[in-house]
């Protein structure tokens, strides 16, 4: 079930109202609830991987509970383990499986080897697999670590694990957070539902209107780049940037502001990323959630940054490379986690990656500074770059792709792939640059204006600009579901 | 929670207010003219009535009608006599033109290239090859005056019946709620740009549930040739029962149609039987601009120049006419 489809304006308030008004008064009832309606929500896509989600809950309700009660240390290790193989089993089956065998075989023909591509299987990526996997891999992991006690209630625990509005594409939360909540009776609080429909308002035109009115110009640019000359190029990359930014921050917009609905806090997954001034804050501004996993459980643990340089260059690469490898079975993923490690390094060993942590551009200003300006731009630019390999099919599709700016650097007036007015597209991209600018401080609130009848207006014009951009005939699921 | 809902539904029902004035503000949604039956049973646009045709969710189309005093989309009022040259146009959406200023229209076009004459557009959106010839010879005194008759034919769309009857699902667009629906240009705006649609199959999903579903039986290419000359065979039919039961004057009569669409065992009918025709099929492929409108099928200018030039070419070489 799509957040932006009938079916969910029709199950949302059906939830809603039955959560506050019939299964509001035991928190088992209300978990026990919230789990029907993830389960539902879920099956409704493919029931049989419902399967798959329950038997991640088992394995890691039971683990968990059995590396907390376990005395030795080994023993602790040797089901965190069960827990590690298992999830990483199910990712690696479903969603790397066919990437290992392919690569294999093209090992293989590298030394004059023809294998033919038997051992190949049609397998259905499980939408969210990359998400609830890690989500429960967490809650393991946390118990290891001793900063966790694990739950006995397993209806809590699977609530946590399939916990609907995050449950096909985050935002990856940590027991700490969303159990503790899930484990504490709720209270209908006005306040947090009010923010949570201006949340998903807001999610909505980042979707509805940003990410899906450029995917056909986008689609266009990346399937026929030989057509066309640099100018186009750049453009659709950087479409490219507002498309992916649109499409995956509306997503988790709509995700908490649902959490919301119920009473109920998750993280934040995107701060403004295109205001970054370098790529370190970059990071910490975009997929938040992902960033902070591989931080708690890949980064920190393989020595972080005390370690000495040469070793934290290395934890850098392995966690950049992992995580590009997290977002699909292919080598332009790896690539593009590649390109990030490279442009972080330098901001590493200047110091200067952790310079940003607290602040915003322009925090007591109006304005940005020309520096400011030039550093955001710099910024962009490089994460836009590295998006050709984000989004192209192949290595060799995203190097032609690159060859063709080279070689082609001239400028030409592009057409719409359907005949649209392309200044349309400039005008509502600028609007929503400098609006993002103007709410930049906080993520959590895109609504913020004193004046009751200016917050009214732009609820009208943000709902008026869906409208102008609504396009029934385009694919309408989120770029990340994929992953 | 009760001040949640309360609050909620004032909110809707303010940003709807609001939605409404702006859309009428910047004319998004369209105007959709009242249509009738007459006492001849043909089914045409009430007289008199003025509006603005709006097509794409940004405008991308706009353009003014104008329905004369004989129901029809035009600048001129239809008046025949013996003493003047008049061509009829008569044919669907794209002879009425919505999508084009009523000022521009191929009529129009025409008689800029032929000086002295007048052609009547009686276009109507629908109008398939039962009804034009329903409406020639429902208003046969009318239409005797008229020097020359171009009837626009799509094979595939216009000869899907035998006999002229009144299509009831059109005229129900003019049913009590249809008219209350019309008047908020929010909904007409919504309903074009298919932000209606998802609820819609909903219903139907919901009202059709019980039914038994029909199994789609998948056919090879043979199958699908042999439909398709059962049906080719079966719109041939119709029209030579169109064509015996309200009359079809061959010397005045022509056919304006895409050979590119059209059967080639109807046009070799044709031809065969002495039917005229124009086809603008060569003209519009050899065009180095679109002919159509981006955001419907309707022709465009140039489309519209082009099918002009296509009546008036033929018109004259055939003698019909002295420029």
């Amino acid at each position: 079930m799509l957040f932006n489809s009938l079916d969910f304006f029709i199950f949302l308030p059906v939830v809603f109202i039955l959560y506050w008004l019939v299964f509001y008064k035991k928190i088992q009832v209300q978990n026990f609830f919230l789990l029907f309606a993830s389960y539902v929500f879920y099956g409704l896509w493919d029931w049989r991987f419902l399967l798959l989600i329950l038997a991640s809950t088992l394995v890691d309700f039971f683990v968990g509970q059995t590396i907390y009660t376990s005395k030795s240390k080994k023993e602790r290790k040797r089901w965190l383990w069960v827990s590690v193989i298992f999830n990483i089993s199910l990712l690696g089956f479903f969603k790397y499986y066919n990437f290992f065998i392919d690569s294999w075989i093209d090992f293989l023909s590298v030394f004059g080897n023809d294998v033919k591509s038997t051992w190949t299987l049609q397998i259905i990526l499980p939408v969210g697999i990359s998400f609830y996997t890690f989500q429960t891999m967490s809650y393991s992991l946390d118990i290891y670590y001793k900063r966790l006690s694990p739950t006995k209630n397993f209806i809590s625990f699977a609530t946590f694990v399939s916990f609907f509005p995050q449950l096909v594409a985050g935002p990856i939360e940590r027991a700490s957070n969303l159990l503790s909540q899930i484990s504490t009776k709720r209270a209908f609080n006005y306040t947090q539902c009010t923010d949570g429909l201006k949340l998903i308002l807001w999610g909505l035109f980042k979707k509805v209107v940003i990410a899906d009115s450029i995917a056909p110009i986008v689609d266009d640019i990346f399937a026929n780049y030989n057509d066309y000359p640099a100018s186009t190029l750049i453009m659709g990359v950087s479409l490219f940037s507002f498309q992916v930014y649109g499409d995956f921050s509306g997503y988790s917009d709509i995700a908490i502001g649902t959490a919301k609905l119920f009473g109920i806090e998750l993280m934040s997954n995107f701060k403004f990323p295109n205001f970054s001034r370098n790529v370190a804050e970059y990071w910490q501004r975009w997929h938040v959630s992902l960033s902070t996993w591989f931080r708690h459980y890949v980064y920190i643990p393989l020595g972080g940054s005390r370690v000495s340089k040469l070793k934290s260059i290395r934890n850098i690469i392995i966690i950049f490379l992992v995580s590009g490898f997290w977002h699909g079975a292919n080598w332009t993923f790896i690539v593009w986690g590649g390109i990030h490690a490279i442009l972080y390094i330098p901001v590493f060993l200047m110091g200067r990656n952790r310079m940003y942590m607290n602040t915003v551009v322009a925090e007591n200003r109006w304005l940005p500074s020309l520096t400011e300006i030039t550093q955001i731009l710099l910024t962009f630019f490089l994460v836009t770059f590295s998006r050709v390999f984000f989004r192209s099919q192949s290595i060799t599709d995203a190097l032609g792709f690159l060859e063709q700016i080279y070689s082609n650097f001239y400028y030409e007036t592009y057409q719409h792939p359907l005949g649209y007015r392309m200044i349309d597209y400039f005008i509502l991209l600028g609007i929503f640059v400098l609006y993002e600018y103007r709410i930049r401080k906080d993520e959590r609130a895109p609504f913020k204006f004193t004046s009751k009848s200016t917050r009214f207006l732009i609820y009208v014009l943000v709902i008026l600009g869906m409208l102008l951009f609504f396009d029934d005939s385009i694919d309408r699921s989120f770029i990340y579901f994929q992953f | 929670m009760k001040k949640l809902i309360l609050k909620s539904i004032l909110y809707v029902f303010l940003i709807i207010i609001l939605l409404e004035g702006l859309v009428r503000v910047f004319y998004l949604g369209k105007d959709t003219p009242t249509r009738f039956l007459d006492t001849y049973e043909v089914e045409k646009w009430k007289p008199n009535q003025n509006g603005y045709s709006v097509t794409g969710n940004r405008r991308q189309n706009f353009s003014e009608y104008h329905i004369n005093a004989s129901g029809y989309n035009s600048y001129r009022e239809f008046t025949p006599t013996k003493k003047k040259i008049e061509i009829a146009l008569v044919g669907d959406s794209f002879i009425e033109g919505f999508h084009q200023n009523y000022y521009n229209s191929i009529g129009k076009k025409i008689e800029q290239k032929i000086p002295n004459i007048e052609v009547y557009e009686y276009g109507y959106a629908g109008y398939d090859f039962a009804d034009q010839l329903h409406l020639v010879y429902s208003y046969k005194e009318q239409f005797d005056l008229i020097d020359h008759v171009v009837l626009g034919i799509k094979f595939s769309n216009d000869l899907t019946r035998g006999e002229y009857k009144v299509v009831k699902s059109r005229l129900a667009l003019e049913s009590p709620i249809h008219k209350i629906l019309k008047k908020s240009k929010l909904l007409v705006y919504c309903k074009s740009i298919g932000v209606l649609d998802p609820p819609q199959e909903l219903i139907y999903r919901i009202t059709n549930i019980l039914k038994p579903k029909k199994k789609i039986i998948p056919k090879n290419d043979i199958e699908i040739q042999k439909l398709k000359e059962e049906k080719d065979k079966m719109y041939l039919t119709n029209f030579k029962n169109l064509v015996s039961k309200y009359g079809y004057d061959k010397e005045r009569f022509t056919l304006l149609l895409d050979s590119q669409i059209t059967s080639s065992a109807f046009i070799s009918y044709l031809e065969e039987n002495k039917y005229n025709y124009i086809d603008f099929s060569s003209l519009f492929k050899s065009s180095d601009h679109p002919t159509t409108l981006i955001y419907d099928r309707h022709w465009n200018n140039n489309g519209r120049n082009l099918i002009a030039k296509s009546i008036t070419d033929y018109l004259i070489n055939k003698g019909f006419i002295k420029k």
